[in-house]
């Protein structure tokens, strides 16, 4: 695992020989670019067909946000979290395609720690941030609430968030990667399959979850206390 | 194989078992609370399916937590 890290121990070096990963990531941003961009041309009142689905998926998305954000305070941050979803969603399902792997064309980009972990600091410093933007220096209080000893606990939880988000994605995937490749190796006929359509689930139960705990903790760090 | 190796093997293998045992054992209460509720009230099926499946990767977490140790591990084997 710390073996990728340590391959691209330099930006320039990232920069000038990116990894396989990084180049399926790209692969990810044009596909999902190119969906939007099929879908919202020509847009018509009453949608069909792509629209149609698009339109389900953004006003599926966006109540599911806007039930844990608050509804004041989903638009503001609607596009932000559902922009992980998809993002997660389709790089899970890439290790699903032909012809994935180290070797092969393609591999999911979040099957190795540095893409998760990037996700995971991403969130981490939004939360921060967003929670700065909504309430001035007076966010800060929140770590000393109740009692004022509660504050080395508060930033303990602070800094296990991006750990266990990174690492609850990246086990899942590469580790659904990992299992594969090994039945591939032992019982090449039946059984990669079933791990194939398990791999279908997983990938969208941990976008589910990684949105699900980005959008508890921003509606956390920005949400009024006056109810 | 020397000693090191063999004892890397051992470390990964007691990481991922140990790491299983709690969470199949709450993962298992949890179905079985939520086969409960929706033969008490089958009208909550749909809102009680999609709560087990966000608790069940919230407890597979744990596991996954001595997953990634053992995948650690035999890096450095």
């Amino acid at each position: 695992m710390f073996g990728s890290m340590a391959e691209s121990t330099g930006i320039l070096e990232g920069l000038l020989h990116p990894s396989l990963y990084v180049k399926t990531a790209w692969g990810v941003i044009l596909f999902l670019a190119i969906v939007s961009f099929l879908g919202t041309r020509n847009m018509e009142k009453v949608p069909r067909g792509l629209q149609n689905i698009l339109e389900m998926a953004v006003e599926g998305l966006y109540n599911f946000i806007g039930g844990i954000v608050g509804e004041k305070k989903a638009p503001k941050y609607f596009p932000f979290i559902a922009t992980f979803f998809l993002f997660i969603l389709i790089s899970n399902y890439v290790g699903l395609l032909p012809f994935s792997g180290h070797e092969g064309p393609y591999i999911p980009p979040t099957s190795t720690i540095s893409v998760t972990a990037a996700l995971a600091i991403i969130v981490f410093f939004a939360i921060h941030v967003f929670g700065i933007s909504e309430k001035g220096l007076g966010y800060f209080k929140h770590f000393i609430t109740p009692f004022v000893f509660m504050l080395p606990l508060n930033i303990l939880e602070q800094l296990v968030r991006p750990l266990s988000l990174s690492m609850r994605l990246y086990g899942n995937i590469y580790g659904h990667e990992l299992v594969v490749g090994t039945f591939m190796g032992l019982v090449p006929m039946l059984i990669p399959v079933v791990f194939n359509l398990l791999g279908v689930l997983t990938g969208a139960i941990q976008a589910i979850v990684f949105t699900l705990l980005t959008s508890s903790y921003i509606g956390e760090a920005v949400h009024d206390e006056h109810h | 194989m020397s000693l090191v190796a063999g004892l890397i093997a051992i470390g990964a293998g007691i990481a991922v078992g140990f790491g299983a045992v709690g969470s199949g054992i709450g993962q298992g209460i949890a179905a079985g609370k939520a086969f409960e509720a929706m033969a008490r009230q089958p009208e909550v099926r749909g809102t009680v399916q999609t709560f087990l499946i966000i608790a069940l990767a919230f407890m597979e977490t744990l596991t996954i937590y001595g997953l990634v140790i053992a995948f650690m591990l035999l890096g450095k084997m």
